[in-house]
């Protein structure tokens, strides 16, 4: 087997994320759902109001969670076959050149679609547990008659059948058209040179700087994956703060949960990649003499400008999405508190970000000071 | 001066204890070069990197002028392979995603030295600057990691079976630039080879039989990479 089950746990990551957006979208597609079932009953004027809102919300928090997650996992999938073919270059390459066919080989990657059936399940599982206090929490001012939960066939297909066969076949494609490269370049895990730098403008970096430089460029899906996990941080601590007033308390933790574990998990399996992914060039540093804090600081200060800028568009993001739902989904809602940029928030959230984010580096430091020479050396 | 004195390095646990270096001793003067021999799993590897201060030995010292790397804490160990150590190996271990004049830099900068394009021309690869090291043939990869080497100026050079990759041609060539750099540059060599014939390019044969030295020959007429067989 090319790629067995053991590589698929490493995609944990896309698990996790899977399982968040699952989760969210469940509640809320179920929701929808059955309180549409028994739109008639709901005579109030206040009550179709409500109905309303909440079918609209619904509808954005699902699209926009959803829609966002699913994003981050198809990039994230992509990144792993992509990283995945990279290093098993030689392995690859030679089933290649003993004739196997693109396809024969790409087939087994449908295992990596497994991380998501996996998420997707696990989610679906806890939404479900989730519904009955989440529809008592919704109906807290008993303006609809009591809902019951109902299984939803469609709703399952939807989110636990369709993303696990679509990313099967996603990992399955892509791995296809990765392993087009000519068998020679799989062997000699030519891959990894690529990330080419204009020659001019490097000619008299130091060789620190022109390391750090090269990390960052030769595995720009990294760069992606840590502004991103700043952009969760910023985006979903600031948004929970807001929400204890604009919505629950419940919402409120709700977000802040998922939030806090799209960064973490994000940012530890990036910096983890890239510890990896820089074992040797580390290695053969410090055998040269290079201290390990320099060696750390060329390896992984490239990304930290990436991760503020991945703070502001978190800030930016989550004020836009604030406003237009405050604006157009409750524009018909009364007593809806009115919004604006909350600066309180925003500074107790960076106040956060920077010494989380900063332990976090030092702990992966430490971890490169502790790479053992002679393993690397014996490989 | 490197003064060796028993040393002793074993591997595995209580139980099932494999013993590599038997209380090897052993003095090399500055500027010699030397040559290690020995059959496959003798100890060689282990030696060098004892010796070379990547490893640790169990007990024994070894002592450069008068430091004892042995006592020094993994800070200061780092510093004086800075100052004072070269490395070459089998597999060169170039950085993959830089070109040939940062993998030279990354030796250079570290000893602040700014002529490092001599050393690329001195191995004679002045027209490669730019490739990286996938677009280089096993000969040209070595020679990057002895200008590499080089080029950070150390005072003892280690090599760990540095021709064991390439053929005869190239191996010669590789040797020869090493040789004439020796000559110029006046550091101390410490190679390690399967190969009696290179033997004959060294001053001090020590050879190696199951973590000993079984015994120590000077050669008095060195020949050169182009007159020793293979
Ligand atoms: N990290 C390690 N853990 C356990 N055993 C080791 C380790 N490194 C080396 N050994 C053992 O020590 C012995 C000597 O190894 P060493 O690499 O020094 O031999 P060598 O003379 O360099 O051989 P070769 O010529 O094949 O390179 C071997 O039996 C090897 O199995
Ligand atoms: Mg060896």
């Amino acid at each position: 087997m090319v790629v067995g089950i053991k590589d698929a746990l490493k995609l944990i990551g896309i698990s996790i994320i899977a399982c968040c957006a699952v989760f969210v979208c469940t509640l809320f597609l179920d929701y929808n759902i059955d309180i549409a079932a028994m739109k008639n009953e709901i005579t109030t004027a206040g009550g179709i109001t409500m109905y309303n809102a909440i079918v609209s919300t619904g509808k954005v928090v699902a699209a926009v969670s959803g829609g966002c997650l699913a994003i981050t996992s198809v990039i994230m999938l992509l990144f792993y076959v992509k990283n995945y073919i990279d290093t098993h270059g030689r392995e690859l390459g030679i089933l290649k050149a003993l004739g196997y066919s693109n396809f024969k080989i790409a087939k087994h990657f449908w295992v990596f679609g497994s991380s998501v059936f996996v998420g997707c399940a696990l989610g679906y599982g806890l939404a479900f547990l989730y519904l009955p206090s989440f529809y008592e929490l919704q109906n807290a001012e008993h303006l609809f008659p009591e809902i019951k939960v109902q299984f939803h066939l469609s709703v399952a297909f939807l989110l636990v059948g369709v993303p696990a066969i679509s990313f099967a076949a996603l990992a399955v494609i892509y791995a296809c058209f990765r392993l087009k490269t000519p068998v020679l370049d799989l062997l000699k895990e030519k891959c990894a040179y690529k990330a080419a730098v204009s020659e001019k403008e490097t000619k008299d970096m130091p060789f620190l700087k022109e390391l750090t430089r090269s990390t960052v460029r030769s595995r720009k899906s990294f760069v992606f994956f840590i502004a991103f996990s700043a952009f969760c941080f910023s985006a979903m601590v600031q948004m929970s703060m807001s929400m204890t007033d604009l919505s629950s308390k419940e919402m409120a933790v709700m977000i802040l949960t998922i939030g806090l574990i799209l960064a973490f998990m994000t940012l530890f399996l990036s910096l983890s990649s890239v510890v990896k992914g820089n074992t040797k060039t580390i290695a053969m540093m410090r055998v040269f003499g290079y201290k390990h804090s320099d060696c750390s600081k060329a390896v992984l200060g490239g990304y930290r400008p990436f991760s503020y800028i991945g703070f502001a568009i978190g800030t930016i993001y989550q004020y836009a999405l604030l406003k237009i739902m405050v604006t157009i989904v409750f524009a018909d809602v009364g007593n809806v508190p009115e919004y604006s940029f909350d600066f309180t928030a925003c500074a107790i959230t960076l106040g956060l970000f920077i010494p989380t984010y900063e332990i976090a580096m030092y702990g992966y430091s430490r971890r490169i000071k502790k790479l053992p020479l002679k393993s690397v050396m014996l490989e | 001066m490197i003064s060796i004195s028993d040393i002793e390095k074993s591997y595995g646990n209580a139980g099932n204890k494999n013993q590599v270096l038997k209380r090897i001793s052993l003095q090399i003067t500055d500027g010699d070069f030397v040559v290690i021999l020995g059959a496959s799993g003798s100890g060689k590897s282990t030696f060098l990197n004892v010796i070379s201060g990547l490893e640790r030995p169990d007990s024994g010292s070894v002592i450069y002028g008068t430091t004892d790397i042995t006592k020094l804490s993994d800070g200061a160990l780092t510093q004086f392979r800075k100052d004072n150590i070269g490395f070459i190996f089998q597999q060169y271990y170039l950085l993959p995603n830089m070109t040939v004049e940062k993998n030279v830099r990354m030796g250079a900068d570290l000893a602040g030295n700014r002529e490092y394009r001599e050393m690329i021309t001195a191995v004679g690869l002045e027209d490669k600057t730019g490739k990286y090291p996938g677009e280089l043939s096993g000969g040209e990869q070595q020679r990057v990691s002895v200008a590499r080497a080089l080029a950070k100026k150390p005072k003892t050079l280690f090599l760990d079976e540095p021709t064991g990759a390439l053929d005869e041609q190239t191996g010669r060539q590789v040797l020869d630039y090493i040789c004439r750099l020796h000559k110029e540059y006046g550091f101390t060599i410490v190679m390690v080879t399967h190969n009696q014939n290179i033997a004959e390019m060294a001053n001090t044969i020590i050879k190696m039989n199951s973590g000993k030295i079984a015994a120590v020959y000077t050669n008095e007429k060195q020949k050169t990479a182009y007159e020793i067989g293979w």
